[in-house]
């Protein structure tokens, strides 16, 4: 009985083996078939912006276009557009004004597509304070010391009628408990930041002045994009288009279900130190941002880089203004 | 009792000769040429990297371009290593006080040391660099809040190697103060205060080294206004690397900077080590000195 048992199995092994054999160099063959590519995010940890990438990645998007993408964070918000050009990373997203002081610096890199399409920066007043731009004259601002705060300010200061000088402009780590606590009187940040992170610290609570766009006569333009080197653009090429492709499927996905799209970066990031709370008020403020006023995602224009070269030659954040076409390509922009 | 005979004054002269022949005579200058070699040396370490692996200007710049990057902005950068070494300074001074009176008071007390010295040890086991943004939070945009974080930093091993000195006196001489009478202030002045003149200086010369870095992270957490530490972060987010190795290169001179003239006090205050015989200009015996030079 014993050896007529042995002798089936040993024959069933042999059938299955060759099954076993096959699906495994299929499996493998699926993974190797997959393009792999990097994705350099612009903070050194996770938050709600990098949402589209996670979903299409989570959702499987980006494995259909026939991509293995895998996400690093820089080690400071300085370093993302220097992985592009060293190689440890292929596609990033960066703010516009860094990438057009990269380029100006002679560093080959190029925007492939808009991640926002309009301006949400802006000025800041803890809850219950109701402070007006005509009021901005001896306050003190809070900033982040990076270019894109820089190149807006100046702006700020024209549009209240007062000289830099007037206005002191302190820089530290994180602007809310210094704004709660009245250390400073106005702080700098984009809303899709500085609403939930109020609401966050403060019960729910709202600033008390939210002043962006035209009241304090910021150009309207996008604030961060998504980025590569040359290198990737002509080794790469074909791939960037799968991966625009990819990640507007899950950015549309995002905006259609903006509670699900939270969940699935908490269930990623779990140790992100962001609530749910957080995440998804700051992912529904985001949502509106990432769409222009045809409704669509990515596309990037002459006049949105010429506005922004014009206002970073003015505040001398750049020494020469670069053409458009030195900063962007809509090549690689997936079909409409 | 029977004394042992004087030698000469002839020999007594020459071996004095002899000592200060073997110090140099230029310390200072020969230290600062050691300087010089040293930084000669990383310079051409840096140029024969760039002339091997090629790498772009905006990864590595040339030494070069470095330097002429901040000829160029010199104006800008001077004032704002003026603040820094400044923010050095205040932050080293208040450090070094507070260290070498804790390490008096944790030598006289005994209880005040066994419940300090957690709390000492602990105090460096904080992230410096969590703990400056609560220092800006409480006590607002100035300077106070980077002096803390230096002080915070220098403070220690100027308390742990004085500690460690004081603990190390030579018992036998301790007794014999005691037996010959001396007063409490008077052997702490004459003899434990001497005792400790080398490790205090150790811990002095670890804490100059580490100014600067405390300097830059209270920059970090709270600029009212321009800083150099903003300075490299502006020219960091405009990719202009040349600028940030500069930036980073004044920020290590304003250090050695800072680290030499703890050294040069070092020489001044421990000459023991440094040469076998006391300065002619600090020596107390002046009359010898004088029958040293006129009788022979």
């Amino acid at each position: 009985m014993k050896y007529r048992l042995g002798s089936l199995a040993l024959v069933g092994v042999l059938l299955l083996a060759p099954l076993f054999v096959a699906s495994y160099s299929s499996a493998s063959a699926s993974a190797t078939s997959l393009h792999s590519l990097t994705f350099a995010y612009d903070w050194p940890g996770p938050d709600m912006e990098i949402i589209p990438v996670l979903v299409a990645k989570e959702k499987g998007y980006f494995a259909k276009a026939g991509l293995n993408v895998s996400i690093k964070f820089p080690p400071n918000t300085s370093t993302t557009i220097k992985m592009l050009t060293t190689g440890s990373a292929d596609v990033g997203l960066v703010t516009t004004a860094d990438l057009v002081s990269a380029v100006d610096a002679s560093v080959p890199v190029t925007s492939i597509a808009n991640y926002s399409m309009s301006n949400n920066w802006g000025l800041f007043t803890k809850p219950g304070t109701k402070l007006s731009l005509s009021q901005l004259k001896g306050k003190t601002v809070f900033s982040f010391g990076d270019n894109w705060t820089a190149t807006m300010l100046p702006f700020v200061f024209k549009k209240a009628g007062v000289s830099a000088s007037s206005v002191k402009v302190v820089t530290s780590t994180n602007d809310i408990p210094l704004l709660l606590n009245g250390r400073v009187n106005f702080s700098t940040n984009t809303t899709n930041y500085e609403i939930p992170g109020i609401e966050g610290a403060d019960k729910g609570q709202q600033p008390g002045e939210v002043l962006t766009g035209a009241a304090i006569g910021v150009p309207n333009i996008p604030i961060w994009d998504y980025a590569t080197s040359k290198s990737v653009e002509s080794s790469s090429g074909k791939y960037l288009t799968a991966f625009l492709s990819a990640l507007k499927q899950a950015t549309a996905w995002a905006a259609a279900n903006p509670d699900a799209a939270a969940t699935l970066f908490d269930k990623a990031y779990p140790s992100s130190g962001y609530t749910n709370a957080y995440n998804l008020s700051g992912w529904k403020l985001t949502v509106p941002l990432l769409t222009n006023a045809k409704g669509q995602y990515f596309v990037e224009t002459d006049a949105q880089w010429t506005e922004l070269t014009s206002a970073m030659k003015a505040v001398k954040e750049i020494t020469s203004q670069p053409s458009p076409s030195s900063l962007y390509t809509n090549k690689y922009q997936p079909a409409a | 009792m029977t004394s042992s005979p004087q030698p000469p004054v002839s020999v007594v002269r020459e071996n004095a000769r002899r000592a200060d022949a073997f110090a140099p005579a230029w310390p200072f200058a020969k230290l600062a040429l050691w300087y010089v070699a040293s930084v000669s040396l990383t310079l051409l370490v840096w140029q024969s990297c760039i002339w091997i692996f090629h790498p772009a200007p905006y990864i590595v710049p040339t030494p070069r371009a470095t330097y002429d990057v901040v000829v160029s902005q010199w104006s800008q950068i001077w004032p704002l290593a003026l603040g820094t070494f400044r923010e050095t300074i205040y932050g080293y001074a208040a450090g070094a006080a507070l260290g070498f009176l804790l390490a008096v008071a944790m030598y006289k007390i005994r209880v005040f040391r066994s419940l300090s010295y957690p709390l000492i040890i602990g105090s460096q086991a904080i992230p410096i660099i969590a703990l400056a943004p609560i220092l800006v939070l409480v006590i607002g945009f100035n300077i106070y809040p980077t002096i803390i974080v230096v002080t915070w930093i220098v403070f220690f091993p100027v308390t742990i190697n004085t500690l460690d000195g004081f603990l190390n006196l030579d018992p036998d001489l301790l007794n014999l103060t005691r037996v010959l009478g001396a007063t409490r202030g008077r052997r702490f002045w004459f003899v434990e205060l001497p005792g400790v003149v080398t490790p205090l200086f150790s811990g002095l010369k670890i804490g100059a080294a580490y100014a600067v870095t405390g300097a830059i992270i209270g920059e970090q957490a709270a600029s009212s206004g321009p800083s150099l530490y903003q300075f490299q972060v502006a020219a960091n987010n405009q990719s202009r690397t040349d600028l940030v190795y500069g930036i980073t290169i004044v920020m290590m001179i304003i250090g050695l900077l800072w680290f030499a003239v703890v050294t040069g006090l070092d020489r001044i205050f421990t000459p023991w080590k440094y040469r076998a015989t006391a300065r002619r200009w600090f020596r107390r015996d002046k009359t010898r000195n004088a029958s040293l030079t006129t009788n022979d």
